[in-house]
């Protein structure tokens, strides 16, 4: 929260559900993800084509077994990185035809980079869905230097880009796919606000 | 009003800008009562008096080329500060096509262009430059048309394209904003790069301003005042360069507030733009110091209760903290109470 | 000039074609000479026809080059069952007749992130669709043209349209059993393909309901209607903040009766698609008939608000915040 009121950029997500007249469905997921692609099975399968793309970190490992087991249709590509899977998304959308649904779920970095590349391939924010999971860590995006911090946790964050400690802001921005970071300190260097982990 | 002697001055390092009596004279001093709060407070653009900020589409004054010069500074040490999404070039022209018409219309003596078909040239004497070129062939300009031609204009500009609905910023020419991003913000739509403002969303101010636009139409522009103070007469007090200007807010007392503390009001014009249907919104700054505004009473006083008045989070949004109270005990010799 | 007039533009009748039996091109020049404004592909103009002593305002698709601004150029299709603009304009309207236009608006309009346009026209629905080619070809964005008449002699400006698109337009004439498979087609666009559809009821619902249901999000699809504002019963009418009492006979649009009357009511699209005319209804003591395409099925439901271009009411009193 910031100067007492809420912007009104930053995103809200919400569980994804299958869009039921989509004529195809992708589903890309990391880590935590993994669960929102189990729910959507348990709930109803579609009836259209879908491919799962999932990507497994260290921590959720445990969720790849649960997958494949769930998974009656559709097909499953496991991935190791999130790199490499939205490599793999984008050459799927190259040949993809109106009525695709892409479904992302995981860290907010991860789903804006796929957002990124799905709405270079033509598709709009309307044929997304977004799920938050996993971690509230939030992409910044410095100012001054504008390199993107991929993943902070607190409230100031050190860019990881020129060092300089940013206060990270509500106000977010889709096609960056990160919150607006400025220098906390610029007016008197040194003196920053007490620092706390407020995105785990 | 077209012979104007244009000053040689500085809006950064040694701060020589000044503004002569008759430029304080047609300053557009925004408040028309004792407190300011939000509205829509959108009127026609239409002509004003002769003289006046208002008179023409676009306004050529004193600062007209220590501005550009100040511009292109800014735009050379930060090319992010300008922007065009791809799919907005028929804006582009559409844009040049406005400005230049404008400023050969309002201010002949100092601008020219002359049409031969699509072969246009274009003599800019401020600033010594004349060029030819074939309108809709970005080819035949030195750089593409709305940077061409926003390096010889006073202000800010942003070209939005209208889809879904809704007006979104996709190009841009920023280099005296009031501490927003360009490079944050292009490609946003209207409510959400309007969404740092405080307390105008729940009053619906940016719904409604969004339902007048959609319809605005061609030969029917709107205009409207906004203002906020700076620390020095600095045009550019972007994010980007928050570092170079945020100290100075340090730097500010009883004894140099007069000279150092400045108004800062932005003149926001909206056309339609007729070929790529887009909107433009010009973003025009004037700056005037405290000791200025002083030379008129009437001014100075209502300053002074703006000031007292002004909602705490809405001087936070504005940067005023540090130097409100200061600006206040400085203005309150003007104030009689009346 | 009042808050709510449109510019207007004095233009003269310079030509008129009899492109097919039922429709009529007029060309129109500016009255003291010179280039007329330049507009996006999609605009169109609302044209002030003085009919027995009553001005209607119909709106017409520009169909001319946005490039060639000596002339405008409009298509007119006679309806029979009309209130009377386009038979005017048939039988009455000459070449040096002068005429008065507003500048041109676009409701219709290209969108600028589509990968693909597809382009579909039914009958003189093929109107605004001329005036984008332009467009479309200016920027060389990929495009496909289908366009569904009854029968070959019906079709408008086919030789125009095979000149400007070439391979990219798609003819289907009704009478010789050609038809337009909508779902076949809407199914083989790649992503980011934006579908656009101008024509007769039937066709734009029919387009916008197949599409819908083979995925494509609402924001991919593009109508354009001109509504006829209905004929209906009178009305009663009070205009509280003008202290006007009204009685809006059944030809006339609740808009046009205001009009009339000489009221500076606000207005844009006169066909119910693009809000401007919005006014709240304070009383009234029956049904309102909503008849636009503006208002939310809560709003038309909760009855405070109406689009008095096109709808009416089925009352004995009615009373508008105007």
């Amino acid at each position: 929260m910031e100067y007492g009121y809420w912007i009104k950029t930053k995103p809200a997500y919400s569980n994804l559900s299958w869009v039921k007249n989509a004529t195809r469905h992708i589903v890309l997921a990391e880590g935590a993800g993994g669960l929102a692609i189990i729910r959507m099975y348990q709930e109803q399968p579609p009836a259209q084509p879908v491919s799962v793309h999932y990507v497994v970190t260290d921590q959720d490992r445990h969720y790849a077994q649960a997958i494949i087991k769930v998974m009656q249709v559709g097909s499953l590509h496991i991935h190791t990185s999130v790199d490499e899977a939205i490599a793999i998304l984008g050459t799927e959308l190259s040949s993809a035809y109106m009525g695709l649904r892409l479904y992302l779920a995981g860290s907010e970095h991860m789903m804006w980079q796929a957002a990124k590349t799905a709405y270079e391939h033509g598709l709009s924010y309307q044929e997304m869905q977004l799920e938050q999971a996993g971690t509230l860590a939030r992409p910044v995006y410095c100012v001054h230097c504008k390199a993107i911090t991929p993943h902070a946790t607190t409230n100031i964050a050190a860019c990881a880009g020129c060092g300089k400690m940013l206060f990270v802001r509500d106000h977010f921005s889709r096609q960056l796919g990160a919150y607006m970071g400025f220098m906390i300190d610029a007016e008197n260097p040194g003196d920053l606000p007490e620092i706390a982990e407020v995105y785990p | 009003m077209n012979d104007i002697a244009f000053k040689q001055e500085t809006f950064r390092d040694d701060y020589t800008y000044s503004n002569s009596v008759e430029a304080i004279k047609r300053f557009p001093f925004p408040f028309p009562e004792d407190n300011y709060m939000y509205s829509v407070n959108i009127e026609p653009h239409t002509k004003g008096a002769i003289g006046s900020v208002f008179e023409f589409d676009l306004d050529i004054d004193e600062h007209y080329v220590a501005e550009c010069k100040d511009k292109l500074i800014t735009l050379t040490q930060d090319p992010g500060r300008y922007a065009a999404l791809p799919h907005m070039m028929d804006a582009q022209w559409d844009f040049l096509e406005l400005v230049m018409e404008s400023l050969s219309r309002d201010y002949p003596e100092l601008f020219t262009l002359k049409k031969d078909g699509k072969r246009w040239t274009w003599t800019n004497r401020p600033l010594a430059t004349q060029d030819s070129f074939v309108f809709g062939d970005a080819s035949t300009l030195p750089m593409e048309p709305f940077k061409y031609i926003g390096l010889q204009t006073q202000g800010d500009f942003v070209l939005m394209d209208q889809r879904d609905g809704d007006l979104f910023a996709d190009a841009g020419i920023i280099t005296s904003q009031a501490d927003w991003s360009l490079a944050f913000d292009v490609g946003m739509s209207f409510k959400q790069w309007h969404a740092p403002v405080p307390h105008a969303h729940e009053m619906g101010i940016f719904d409604r301003a969004l339902k007048y636009l959609l319809h605005l139409q061609a030969g029917q522009p709107v205009r409207r005042l906004n203002w906020t103070m700076t620390v020095n007469p600095r045009l550019d007090t972007s994010p980007e360069s928050y570092p170079q200007w945020g100290p100075d807010r340090n730097t500010v007392t009883l004894e140099n507030i007069g000279g150092k503390l400045h108004l800062r009001v932005e003149l926001q014009a909206l056309f339609r733009l007729p070929r790529s249907n887009g909107i433009v919104f010009s973003i025009r700054c004037y700056l005037i110091s405290l000791e200025e505004i002083a030379t008129n009473p009437v001014w100075a006083k209502r300053m002074h209760r703006v000031l007292k008045g002004v909602h705490a989070d809405l001087a936070e949004y504005k940067g005023l903290t540090k130097f409100r109270e200061t600006a206040i005990e400085w203005l309150a010799k003007f104030d009689d109470g009346v | 000039m009042s808050q709510n007039a449109m510019n207007k533009i004095q233009v003269i009748v310079s030509a008129i074609h009899q492109v097919t039996p039922l429709v009529k091109q007029f060309v129109l020049t500016k009255a003291d000479g010179g280039n007329l404004p330049t507009f996006s592909g999609g605009s169109h103009i609302v044209v002030s026809l003085n009919i027995h002593g009553r001005i209607h305002r119909n709106p017409y698709s520009l169909m001319s080059s946005p490039d060639a601004l000596d002339s405008y150029q409009i298509g007119v299709r006679r309806q029979e069952q009309s209130r009377g603009g386009s038979v005017f304009m048939h039988d009455q309207v000459q070449v040096g007749t002068p005429l008065e236009v507003s500048y041109p608006v676009n409701l219709f309009a290209l969108h600028r992130l589509a990968r693909k346009h597809l382009l579909i026209a039914g009958g003189i629905g093929i109107t605004p669709f001329l005036s984008q080619l332009h467009d479309l070809k200016r920027n060389g964005s990929p495009y496909e043209l289908h366009y569904a008449y009854r029968a070959p002699e019906h079709a408008a400006f086919t030789q125009h349209i095979k000149t400007l698109a070439g391979d990219d337009a798609h003819f289907y004439a009704e009478s010789r059993g050609q038809t337009l498979g909508l779902a076949g087609l809407l199914r083989a666009q790649p992503l980011g393909t934006h579908v656009y559809v101008c024509g007769p009821t039937g066709m734009v619902n029919a387009v916008t309901d197949i599409a819908q249901s083979l995925g494509w999000p609402p924001g991919n699809i593009h109508s354009e209607q001109f509504l006829a504002p209905p004929i209906g019963s009178p009305i009663s009418l009070r205009l509280a903040q003008s202290e006007l009492e009204i009685t809006v006979p059944p030809e006339m649009s609740i808009l046009e009766a205001m009009e009339a009357a000489g009221v500076d009511a606000p207005y844009l699209c006169r066909g119910g698609a693009c809000g401007r005319c919005e006014l709240e209804v304070l009383e009234h003591d029956g049904e309102l008939l909503h008849y636009d395409h503006f208002l939310s099925d809560a709003e038309k439901y909760a009855g405070k608000k109406i689009m008095p271009c096109v709808s009416r009411a089925k009352c004995e009193k009615l009373v508008l915040n105007i």
